[in-house]
């Protein structure tokens, strides 16, 4: 009689075992299998999102790049575009102070030099002080520099240039140096090829 | 007649208030957008270029010999200027006055120390929209702008304190 009720509780218990075991195991599974999917999903998400930002920005940089481009060429167009520099090579005889341009009779630039910008263009900066569009022709140009002259007088001097506007961008420099022998400054505007 | 007169004020009277709001948008457009960069003479004779004072708090104070309230707030912007100055704040008084004589004489007689621009042309007036007096443009040390008060009552030195040394502490 014992051996009989040891084997049926061993039986019972077996069954038991049996019926909880697989359960659990489905249980745990979909847990598992989530727990082992999540991380790897989400981590693919953000890298594609990384990614579409990524050249999102490109793109943007590239258009305001172009859009520069476009705007110069339109405002500017190569063929019509004449620029003016102002370079200088001098250190007794002038300080520059400031730079007055006319396009046939008209003023285009007004430019007031700050001891900053009159230090980089001693130290061989060139400065565009001026670009804009003419006509393919004849134009005279009239370039008023004022500042302080040998012994810190008030100084004032003007240069004329007729020039010949043709197809193709034209660039002149308006040039500020030192005349040793007269012990005065000398302004010059020459044409760059 | 009386009562078309009285109609008339009364118009004018409602109307002020848009035309001032109107005038005060005008500047205070500007506050969150890059201060427009100008140059101008100053008072010494040097050459002051806006842009070269990035890194600093800037104050812009634009001024005119027949300003009232100028007269009253510029002492107090000196003892601000030379409370500061050395801890990198710089204030410009933009003066607009047609003859800059004047200008320096009004600067020289209230003891001035912060230098004074001369825009006899009104051209950076009109860059900052200035249409009353005095303006007071505070800019950050990245140019942009970052507060702007119309017109000056007493009082008003405490509110630019309190601004300039949160700039500052940025």
């Amino acid at each position: 009689m014992s051996i009989k009720r040891n084997f049926s509780r061993a039986g019972l218990c077996a069954l038991f075992m049996c019926s909880f075991g697989p359960a659990s195991a489905q249980q745990l599974g979909p847990a598992a299998a989530a727990a082992s999917a999540g991380p790897g999903d989400s981590s693919g998400e953000f890298r594609s999102l990384d990614q579409d930002v990524q050249s999102l920005k490109d793109e943007v940089l590239s258009l305001n790049r172009d859009l520069f481009l476009l705007e110069e060429e339109l405002l500017f167009p190569a063929n019509s575009q004449v620029a003016f520099y102002i370079s200088m090579d001098v250190g007794e005889y002038f300080e520059l102070d400031s730079v007055n341009l006319k396009i046939d009779g008209k003023e285009v630039a007004n430019y007031l030099y700050t001891e900053r910008e009159l230090g980089a263009l001693l130290r061989g900066g060139v400065h565009r002080v001026h670009m804009g569009n003419l006509k393919v022709g004849e134009h005279e140009l009239v370039a008023v520099f004022t500042g302080h002259g040998p012994n810190v007088r008030e100084y004032r001097r003007g240069a004329t240039m007729n020039f010949s506007k043709g197809i193709g961008a034209k660039y002149l420099e308006l040039e500020i140096t030192d005349r040793i022998s007269k012990q005065q400054p000398e302004f010059a505007i020459k044409e760059w090829e | 007649m009386r009562r078309m007169r009285i109609a008339l004020l009364g118009v004018l009277l409602a109307a002020m208030p848009g035309l001032f709001a109107a005038s005060s948008l005008a500047s205070s457009g500007l506050a969150g957008q890059p201060a427009p960069d100008f140059v101008l003479k100053s008072a010494r004779g040097t050459n002051l270029r806006l842009s070269e004072y990035r890194g600093n708090v800037v104050m812009i104070n634009f001024w005119a010999t027949w300003c009232g309230p100028c007269r009253q707030e510029m002492p107090l912007l000196n003892d601000l200027y030379s409370r500061y100055g050395r801890v990198g704040f710089s204030l410009l008084g933009v003066n607009i006055d047609d003859d800059s004589r004047r200008a320096m004489d009004m600067a020289e007689e209230l003891g001035v120390t912060f230098p004074v621009l001369f825009d006899e042309r009104k051209e950076v007036s009109r860059l900052y929209q200035v249409e009353a007096m005095p303006v007071t443009v505070l800019v950050d040390r990245t140019g942009k702008v970052r507060h702007v008060h119309l017109g000056y009552k007493p009082g008003y030195e405490e509110k630019y304190l309190t601004e300039i040394r949160a700039l500052l502490r940025e």
